[in-house]
């Protein structure tokens, strides 16, 4: 995504927060620290650009000049994209894609291509509050679900983008595998990448998972997951 | 056998240190010879994903002034179960049960990091917040605060602080109403006053006299720095319901911004509730303090804010009262342990200048933006709760350097950013470099790039003997406060020969390092620029360059065309050349501002950093080939070519003039053009590993032959190719460059000729 050129001068592009995320740990694919030593000391000028050894076959001038070199006329380079296969082993009567699918690891909810459920994902939700609200204070719990609410209400009017409403269907998910750590790290994620939707109720959800991992488990496991109260904010569970 | 080469990059692996001589003269008089003194870089919390930390405290030396740690240069006698410090001599008796697993472990470890002293302290982030900001901008703010409460440590303790012609102090309680403390902007008041009106003094105590209470009293601190995970909700909430300031703001006039009020309340909250624990003040200010003691420029718009021509002709009213302002309250912090990080975002200029210290002397960040909702501000900011490998905060907090030394070195001192402890000792030189006169150090905020320059003199008389056992050594003591609210001691301890330099001048001069000394010397040159006037600093920089050429040049007097240096020297002058160029030495094109904001970055960062700031990196892409470093040079500008700068603020891709024509007609789009479609990609994914983890986030300019942005690059090359030699150069290659600067070529040709001269 291309920084704000309207506001900031040579503003740089922004990231998502799992790239950014992976780019920390991983080695420098091609790290550009190498420095041309100056001319010999000696007075003669600076050496011609070209000088280096090219370790691939001369180029053939293009045959129109005002035209950049041919890709027919360039020694090879390696092709990203995968050959087709040979004609008659393959029984399809269609040829395959020539490219290959390309995948979104940032969460397992994109390798679905259903739209995901607001209701299920609601579901979920209010099965963990239901089971906080045995030993979390009163407020706290009904601070949560008005943020939840919030969040509902935004999915419903068509006020969140598919790439969130598929990764909190992931989280919840990861919450109901009991899997904190993933679920804390995609609303880390969500807020960083999508502020602007999920703002004013994400950290509801936090909290909410912040909870639920303190929780004795047997709380949890007596919850069926459709038996779950409607917990409203309307609060008037106690 | 390893190459110096690869003794050195093993080293700085290893212990994160790179000395500018890497066999030491064994004398004073011959190393004040050398031009260079003996002097290190050193990352005291390099990251070393092999090292665990030991779960037991450093064995220490018994003698009271000494205290070294036992180190592999020890000598040890397990049967006696005695040990000899290096550093001292002493003989120590087996003090802990843990003797054998240390004792083999400090033997192939030359860093080791151990446990610390003290208990695990929660970690502190003070959030103070200008609401003199326009609408888009406050409220992209108010969601960049919102996401870092989903950043920050779980355990951390928060506060929040609002100001703009007040200032507020928000107490966050768990429920009920949110009550805030209103302060006036213009009113000074002590430490006392401030805690006293925040109620963070006993009230029981009788007199006028006010004790302050017992720092850790929750029922004192909750108010106001509460941990996140229980405010998180409300805290959300109170940022979303920040308002833009509301005093009218007249035509012709600036808002009334406090900062200099907030801070001090800021710093007197953090003083009166957590002194000497880990604390991060970030203040974020969308312009220029205007109102109160600190104030940088009045409020009216058409009195600009001061300008360097300003500051040359002492005509900046408020620069001195306000940036003594500054610095007497980034002492305050430093000495609390407290770091002050300034996020900056503003068209103009917002006294950076007069506000430095408060990042420099405390180690925290500052960070330069046009507006809080760019990608640039956005992206910095998350950075800052950047994790490692291990999935652990990088930035850390509340630390001390300590250095000892063999008898025949002293500390001269160290540039960086840290303060002094002001502890005593014999290992101190006389002669101070940078922050002087102690061997401790504070460095309030830390990360895994935080490097200080430090400096040495070398004692021993001329025509002493080489001192016993060959090798001189350092020890480097760090402690701190890991982001996991730890104490941690990291110990790294090197050596290197001592050689006489009359008989073994060829082997110290083999043992240079270009790299470090270059970066060594421009932190002491930027150092003196910050107290001398400019050409004044040029000058003694070129006077240490031409004695380095006198020194190891191979030439014949008066001959400069005989001249040449060896293989361990020939980058060096290129440095220096672009280091005189450089935006940290000339302030010609850059704000006041501008200047203390790439002066920060530069004192602070590691080698390679460092360097790129120095001579930024230039690779060239084209088809005629993989892409290959060029040099900095205009000549290196071909229209078939296009190239990749990296001068660490910004990234420039500069696309030839026969590239950029091929671009606009479309050719990339075409499938029998795809190679140039590759070609015109090559770059830009070069380009974002360095966009997606460097911190500060570089600006990315994308530009052409011809093009307005072009000139970031222009200004960078060494321009070889001027308007003024054009024709008698006699090559067609490479583009002109419009300047009067004086290229590489004609700087080496001085040099050379001063260097010979027996008149020199």
């Amino acid at each position: 995504v291309n920084g704000n050129q309207e506001r900031g001068w040579n503003d740089p592009p922004q990231f998502s927060y799992g790239l950014q995320t992976a780019a920390q740990g991983a080695p420098k694919r091609t790290p550009l620290n190498k420095r041309v030593p100056p001319p010999q000391l000696t007075g003669s000028p600076c050496p011609v650009p070209g000088d280096f050894p090219s370790l691939t076959a001369p180029m053939t001038p293009p045959t129109n000049p005002l035209a950049p070199p041919c890709s027919m006329n360039t020694p090879p380079r390696p092709c990203p994209v995968a050959a087709p296969p040979l004609a008659g082993v393959m029984m399809m009567a269609t040829p395959p894609p020539p490219f290959p699918v390309v995948e979104h690891t940032d969460s397992a909810s994109s390798q679905s291509e259903n739209e995901p459920d607001v209701d299920d994902v609601v579901t979920l939700l209010n099965w963990a509050l239901t089971a906080c609200r045995h030993t979390v204070k009163k407020q706290v719990c009904n601070d949560v679900a008005k943020r939840l609410k919030l969040f509902e209400d935004m999915w419903k009017s068509g006020k969140l983008s598919l790439p969130v409403r598929r990764r909190m269907n992931g989280l919840v998910q990861e919450l109901k595998s009991c899997n904190w750590d993933a679920a804390d790290e995609i609303h880390r994620a969500l807020i960083v990448d999508h502020v602007n939707e999920v703002g004013q109720w994400m950290v509801g959800v936090k909290r909410l998972i912040a909870e639920t991992r303190n929780l004795n488990p047997d709380l949890l496991h007596t919850q069926e997951v459709d038996q779950s109260l409607d917990t409203s904010s309307t609060g008037n569970s106690d | 056998m390893a190459t110096y080469q690869e003794f050195i990059q093993q080293n700085e692996d290893r212990d994160g240190v790179r000395f500018s001589w890497n066999l030491w003269p064994s004398s004073r008089l011959e190393a004040t010879r050398l031009v260079v003194p003996v002097s290190c870089l050193f990352t005291p919390l390099k990251e070393r994903p092999d090292l665990p930390p030991v779960q037991y405290e450093p064995v220490l030396c018994s003698r009271a002034n000494c205290k070294a740690v036992l180190n592999p240069l020890c000598q040890v006698d397990y049967r006696a179960k005695i040990w000899a410090c290096n550093f001292c001599f002493q003989r120590n008796p087996v003090s802990t049960p843990q003797w054998t697993i240390l004792s083999c472990m400090t033997k192939h470890y030359s860093t080791i990091e151990y446990r610390g002293r003290g208990p695990p302290n929660p970690l502190i982030f003070l959030y103070v917040v200008d609401t003199c900001l326009e609408e888009e901008d406050l409220q992209a703010l108010k969601e960049s605060l919102q996401m870092s409460l989903s950043l920050l440590p779980p355990n951390a303790l928060v506060g929040l602080i609002t100001f703009g012609r007040m200032v507020q102090v928000h107490e966050l309680s768990c429920e009920g109403i949110a009550k805030s403390y209103v302060f006036r902007g213009t009113k000074e008041l002590s430490s006392k006053q401030i805690q006293e009106m925040l109620g963070l003094t006993n009230p029981a105590a009788s007199g006028p006299q006010s004790r302050p209470a017992a720092p850790q009293d929750p029922a004192v601190t909750c108010r106001f720095l509460q941990p996140v995970h229980k405010v998180d909700m409300n805290l959300t909430d109170l940022l979303g319901e920040l308002q833009r300031d509301p005093w009218p703001v007249p035509q012709g006039k600036r808002p009334l911004r406090s900062t200099g009020i907030a801070l001090s309340i800021a710093v007197g909250l953090l003083e009166g509730t957590f002194p000497n624990t880990g604390a991060r003040v970030m203040m974020f200010m969308g312009g220029p303090p205007t109102q109160g003691p600190g104030m940088v420029v009045g409020d009216e718009l058409k009195t600009p804010i001061r300008s360097w021509h300003d500051i040359t002709k002492d005509n900046a009213r408020h620069l001195k009262k306000a940036t003594k302002y500054y610095d007497a309250l980034a002492n305050r912090a430093a000495v609390n342990g407290h770091s002050i990080d300034i996020y900056a975002c503003a068209l103009d200029q917002t006294g950076l200048l007069e506000m430095k210290c408060l990042s420099n002397l405390t180690g925290g960040h500052i960070a330069m933006g046009d507006s809080f909702n760019t990608s640039l501000f956005k992206q910095t900011f998350q950075r800052v709760f950047s994790k490692d490998h291990n999935g652990e905060f990088r930035m850390a907090f509340g630390g001390t350097l300590e250095v000892k030394a063999s008898r025949e070195l002293k500390v001269s001192g160290a540039i960086g950013p840290c303060v002094s402890l002001n502890a005593k000792g014999p290992c101190i030189s006389e002669n101070e470099v940078g922050v002087g006169g102690t061997t401790q150090w504070k460095i309030c905020s830390l990360s895994p790039s935080t490097t200080l320059a430090l400096y040495f003199e070398v004692v021993n008389q001329h025509n002493a003997p080489i001192p016993q056992g060959g090798r001189g050594a350092v020890q480097f003591v760090t402690q701190y406060q890991h982001s996991n609210t730890q104490r941690r001691i990291r110990v790294t301890t090197v050596a290197r020969n001592w050689a006489d330099a009359q008989s073994q001048i060829q082997h110290i001069e083999s043992s240079f390092d270009q790299e470090a000394s270059a970066v060594i010397m421009a932190r002491l040159g930027v150092f003196r620029a910050e107290s001398e006037e400019g050409p004044d600093v040029l000058r003694w920089l070129d006077r240490q360059l031409i004695r380095l050429c006198q020194k190891f040049g191979q030439f014949n007097k008066d001959d400069p065309t005989s001249f040449k240096l060896s293989e361990s020297l020939s980058l060096y002058p290129q440095f220096m050349f672009h280091l005189r160029r450089s935006p940290f030495l000339q302030v010609f094109n850059n704000s006041p501002d501008e200047c203390s904001y790439y002066r920060h970055h530069f004192v602070r960062q590691d080698l390679t950093q460092s360097l790129i700031m120095i001579q930024p990196i230039l690779y060239s892409y084209s088809f005629h080939g993989p892409p290959e470093p060029v040099l900095l040079d205009s000549g290196s500008i071909l229209p078939d070519r296009i190239l990749l700068m990296d001068t660490f603020f910004q990234l420039v891709i500069y696309h030839g003039e026969t590239i950029a024509q091929w671009r606009k007609a479309g050719y990339q789009e075409q499938p029998e053009y795809e190679n140039f479609k590759h070609l015109l990609v090559a770059p830009v994914d070069d380009a974002q590993e360095i966009l997606q983890t460097r911190f500060p986030m570089p600006r990315y300019i994308d530009t052409e032959h011809g093009g307005s942005q072009a000139r970031f690059l222009l200004s960078k090359v060494n321009p070889s190719q001027t308007h003024n030699n054009l024709y008698s150069w006699g090559q067609e290659t490479g583009a002109p460059i419009l300047t009067d600067d004086v290229s590489l070529q004609v700087f080496m040709d001085h040099l050379k000729k001063l260097a010979v001269s027996s008149a020199t």
